[in-house]
């Protein structure tokens, strides 16, 4: 997909912009709007008529619904309706992109502690919360199988008996075998067995990785209403078209008789990611016949989706010299009770397996496995933040093994720009050599070290982007401006300022003459999602042709109105200039449409079917890079992270201050997931769902130095040479703190580093 | 979700006892609120009625009067941190003012609504009793002290009456010869341990010595082994090192999610050691 770069490159003959926007730290537009507070969210909006909904869960992991009688909740003055099981009788309940198995609210039994078993909609929240307590609910208590192990054992209970649907995400590969396990993915390149045996160091171990959330500071938040036309939902959503798409399956729709507005969003991080509260919302909505607003507390939005906890066996073999061999691993993720995005984590997580390394033969198989816990999906980085620090550990055991700089042990190894990553996949953009290198001298490596300080890098690829599939569009009105249209959601990463700077630069338009549009499905064309680092590489693309598609619009207009060839003209501050002679926009409409209106409306899309890369992706590869310099307190077995350094590969930094903040943001996140978080069950329970117990990271953490170093190539396939960024540093961060550690000599197993388990594994290495 | 509640505003001590009195268990009374509203937003507790102390004059007061530290109840943490007369008479109960939360609690948060909130983990409380302040409570009848080691019964529990308002903390300045120091470990917001020391040496021995460990049991409490174990000896080394050892070893330790007991015995020895050493330094410069 390099058709980016020429795109900007034909219009520069007869209209390249003299100021460039493109590579400079300019303002969010939405900055004074959110420091204001006139910015508004989901939970902002009032709907005439609207209700509060209210959520009543399962108090038992497993168990079969026996009763639910609402009928005391519904006599409570000021409710207006209770939905549960038995309405959903005339819909498709089971809903899911990968499996469809969730139901929209517990059918016949509850297969986790925290399920929606029924929703009250009443006057107001205090109203719908009261009557929760009046639901009587009977239940017969099952068997549950509250972890991996319970899970896995022969004999044990099933989570889902039946057999499983594909969702409308599912693209034929979906392989589910027996027991418990949801899909399993495997990497079989060369015989690894052998190339194993014929290695001259092995290193192999068994690693386990925590049930994290994702805390986005608003949790999930969304607005139903009916009318005849069909569904409308407000809602804090990442993929509104993903879920639109799911809604009309549920509610057997046409997807045009769905309706989803996405207003600003209060963070995401794949909390927010595919279908959350829409469909319990949409469903209690239409039983009371009126609006109704839900809004998860941050325990409810804990328990409706979160990171896959993980156990993973890896085992690693290499040459005398340092060369890799072999690497085998096995990997098991708890996707709860129903699938979520499991499969792709599962892929994400197998394909992070061998790292980005020249290997001989390699072995992955990935699991996800149901268990009778809180369902797990995407948070920022999947699959790759649960492996990379396992793989990139390994290696460190090994260099030091073989008395070689862990480092200079990677450069050896390290794919080239150009190699191939995965059979199949798209070749390697990025330079890793030189980003690990860059890390490595911001952390200090190679300098003397205090005592009781090390150092760590750790170094990974995953595929980014999804699929490349957006459109946009953009009217230039009659007076000069422009409003662009494009579903990307605005979740905090900057996707309006940036893709207004896009706009900016191919329309030669002054920043504040340009006006993004919130998602709307039914007013701003289609884009898959915003996720996987994709907004500005792929949905930026879009913006890039569909503001191109408007400049050459004008330049035609301009070229007969002055009878001039288009090389003749310029595009400048909102003008088509002849030399000195100008004519604004806004004129050239006006003389087009022949009176003071009309406008030109212009169309960008990413579709493989114009070339625009692989239909299965990944568009590109981000790069995961970090290092760090920590100093151990062994009375406490506290680390304090001295530098921290993170290279953010960004092929062209559409807005430098927006790349720094994003891959900061994954950093400190990376910091939350190494060192505190933790979602801790007992008996399927969570046990600190809030944010008193449940500890993320904080200002008062932050590392001493903090490096982020942006790198552009200009080698990504987005507008300008960009690439996505913004994930890759969550993955990189943990590897970096675990190797540091192993530059002190204790090798960590188990995720999070609290100051516990570093002071056990002190005394036991003592 | 925080449910609707009635709140009153007394003028007077009498006014919010009496108050107090006809409401029963239906009130609370509400200071800072960053414990309080916690608790009822997370459903944990309801009060149909506040009572708001804030609104009785003088309460905030912190001021230095005949040889004595007087915090007024509704003094925040922040007020408590910064105030000139309580760096100068009680620099300890000054800087763990500013240890305690963040930034938002300190500024809303007051020492008596964490003191009467009796949250095991409480900073100032360790230091008090450890210090031996004194604690003022009033009702419509009267008033009377009693000494910090005695007003924590339990987790959230203590000796104040339903009717009666805390009304100031009060801190004599330390002996001549004597030092205090706190010393904590925190994962969270709140301690995960604390010990709290205050050690009097007088003629190159310990005269008297309070270790007080906090955050890990129900109530900050004496460990009086500790203290057998500095008392007329020379504080140095091994000695000070035994003591720290006997007060992890003897500290009334709950089990958490977070941290098993034997970390944080292994926390208490540690950070007792810290406090001693600290206290003894400071006790040999005191004069």
């Amino acid at each position: 997909m390099t058709a980016g770069r020429r795109d900007s490159g034909e219009g520069k003959g007869g209209a390249a912009a003299p100021v460039d926007v493109v590579g400079t730290p300019v303002s969010r537009v939405d900055a004074l709007d959110k420091v204001t507070g006139a910015a508004k969210y989901t939970g902002d909006l009032i709907v005439p008529g609207m209700l509060y909904g209210k959520v009543l869960r399962s108090p038992f992991p497993h168990a079969r619904i026996i009763c639910v009688d609402a009928s005391a909740a519904e006599r409570i003055p000021g409710v207006r309706a209770v939905l549960t099981g038995r309405d959903l009788a005339d819909l498709d309940p089971y809903y899911g992109h990968a499996v469809r198995d969730r139901p929209v609210v517990a059918i016949d039994r509850v297969r986790f502690a925290g399920e929606p078993v029924a929703a009250v909609a009443a006057d107001d929240e205090h109203t719908a919360h009261a009557a929760l307590a009046a639901i009587q609910v009977e239940y017969q208590e099952l068997p549950a199988v509250t972890d991996l192990t319970m899970a896995l054992n022969d004999g044990a209970p099933r989570v889902h008996e039946e057999a499983l649907r594909p969702g409308f995400l599912h693209s034929g590969e979906f392989r589910r075998e027996e027991g418990n396990i949801c899909y399993h993915y495997r990497i079989a390149r060369g015989d690894a067995a052998r190339a194993m045996a014929a290695a001259d160091v092995v290193v192999e171990g068994d690693y386990t990785f925590p049930a994290v959330y994702q805390y986005a500071m608003e949790p999930h938040t969304v607005v139903a209403q009916w009318s005849a036309d069909g569904l409308t939902v407000w809602a804090c959503c990442q993929h509104p078209y993903l879920v639109r798409a799911e809604l009309a399956g549920i509610f057997r729709l046409p997807q045009s008789a769905v309706r989803v507005i996405v207003p600003y969003v209060g963070g995401g991080f794949g909390s927010k990611s595919y279908t959350r509260m829409e469909p319990l919302t949409a469903a209690l909505a239409r039983k009371a016949g009126r609006p109704i607003r839900i809004a998860n507390r941050v325990d409810e939005a804990m328990l409706t989706t979160r990171r896959h906890n993980m156990r993973c066996w890896l085992r690693t073999g290499v040459a005398r010299d340092g060369r890799v061999v072999a690497r085998e691993c096995r990997i098991w993720l708890d996707t709860g009770a129903y699938a979520d995005n499991g499969p792709r984590v599962a892929l994400a997580a197998g394909d992070a397996a061998p790292g980005p390394y020249r290997w001989q033969a390699v072995a992955v198989d990935a699991w996800a496995v149901y268990t009778h816990m809180p369902p797990a999906g995407s948070y920022r980085a999947f699959g790759a933040t649960h492996l990379q620090w396992i793989g990139e550990s390994q290696i460190d055991v090994l260099a030091h093994r073989l008395g070689i700089d862990p480092v200079e042990c990677r450069r050896r190894n390290l794919l080239r720009p150009g190699e191939e990553v995965r059979p199949g996949r798209k070749p390697l953009e990025a330079d890793l050599a030189a980003d690990v290198s860059k890390v490595a001298a911001a952390v200090g490596w190679g300098t003397p070290k205090p005592p009781l300080v090390g150092r760590g890098v750790s170094i990974g690829v995953m595929g980014a982007g999804a699929n490349p599939a957006s459109t946009a569009a953009v009217r230039m009105q009659a007076d000069g401006t422009l409003v662009l249209l494009a579903s990307t959601t605005e979740i905090g990463q900057g996707a309006r300022t940036v893709l207004a700077q896009i706009a900016a630069q191919e329309l030669a338009l002054p920043l504040e003459r340009i006006r993004v549009a919130g998602a709307d499905t039914h007013v701003t064309p289609y884009d898959r999602s915003t996720g996987a680092s994709r907004s500005t590489t792929v949905a930026g693309l879009a913006v890039q042709r569909a503001a191109a598609d408007v400049r050459e619009q004008l330049l035609d207009i301009a070229s007969r109105v002055w009878g001039l060839p288009r090389v003749a003209l310029r595009l400048h501050e909102g003008a088509v200039w002849h030399e000195t002679e100008s004519r604004s926009y806004a004129d050239l409409i006006a003389t087009h449409f022949g009176i003071a209106g009309g406008e030109l409306i212009g169309r960008g899309e990413v579709a493989p079917g114009r070339g625009d890369g692989q239909a299965a992706g990944p568009v590109f590869w981000e790069i995961s890079c970090g290092g760090a310099e920590v100093e151990l307190d062994p009375s406490t077995g506290r680390i304090r992270v001295r530098r921290l350094a993170s290279v953010a590969d960004v092929g062209k930094a559409i807005n430098p201050q927006l790349v720094e903040v994003q891959d900061e943001g994954a950093c400190l996140q990376g910091l939350g997931n190494a060192f505190f978080e933790e979602m801790l069950f007992d008996g399927g329970q969570l046990i600190n769902g809030s944010l008193l117990e449940y500890r993320v990271p904080t200002m008062a953490d932050l590392p001493d130095e903090f490096h982020s170093i942006l790198v552009g190539n200009g080698v990504g396939p987005g507008p300008y040479g960009a690439m996505g960024v913004g994930e890759g540093a969550l993955a990189a961060v943990p590897g970096a703190i675990v190797n540091a550690l192993l530059d002190l000599g204790l090798q960590m197993r188990d995720l999070p580093l609290t100051p516990e388990r570093v002071w056990r594994r002190l005394r036991e290495v003592e | 979700m925080l449910r609707p509640f009635e709140i009153h505003e007394p003028a007077t001590v009498a006014e919010a006892s009496r108050l107090l009195a006809r409401l029963g268990e239906q009130a609370a009374v509400y200071a800072g609120g960053t414990e309080l509203l916690l608790l009822m937003k997370e459903g944990l507790a309801h009060f149909p009625h506040l009572v708001n102390i804030k609104t009785i004059g003088g309460l905030d007061a912190i001021a230095f009067e005949d040889g004595v530290l007087r915090l007024g109840a509704v003094a925040t943490h922040r007020e408590i941190e910064t105030s000139p007369a309580a760096r100068q008479h009680a620099p300890l109960v000054a800087r763990v003012a500013s240890q305690v939360g963040n930034l938002r609690v300190r500024a809303a948060g007051t020492i008596g609504g964490n003191l009467c909130f009796a949250e095991p983990h409480s900073d100032p409380a360790a230091v008090l009793v450890a210090w031996d302040a004194t604690l003022v409570l009033a009702r419509a009848g009267g008033e009377r002290c009693v000494p910090a080691a005695g007003f924590f019964l339990g987790m959230l529990q203590t000796a104040r009456e339903p009717d009666e308002i805390l009304t100031a903390v009060e801190v004599r300045p330390l002996p001549p010869g004597t030092g205090a120091a706190y010393h904590r470990f925190a994962l969270h917001e709140r301690p995960t341990a604390a010990v709290a020391a205050v050690v009097t040496v007088r003629d190159g021995a310990v005269a008297a010595a309070r270790v007080v460990v906090g955050s890990v049991g129900p109530v900050p409490v004496r460990v009086p082994e500790a203290e057998d174990a500095l008392a007329g000896r020379r504080p140095e080394g091994e000695v000070l090192r035994a003591a720290a050892e006997v007060a992890g070893r003897r500290a009334d330790v709950l089990e958490d999610m977070f941290t098993s007991t034997e970390y944080k015995r292994h926390l208490v020895s540690l950070l007792a050691a810290r406090a001693l050493h600290d206290a003894v330094s400071a006790a040999r410069t005191a004069h």
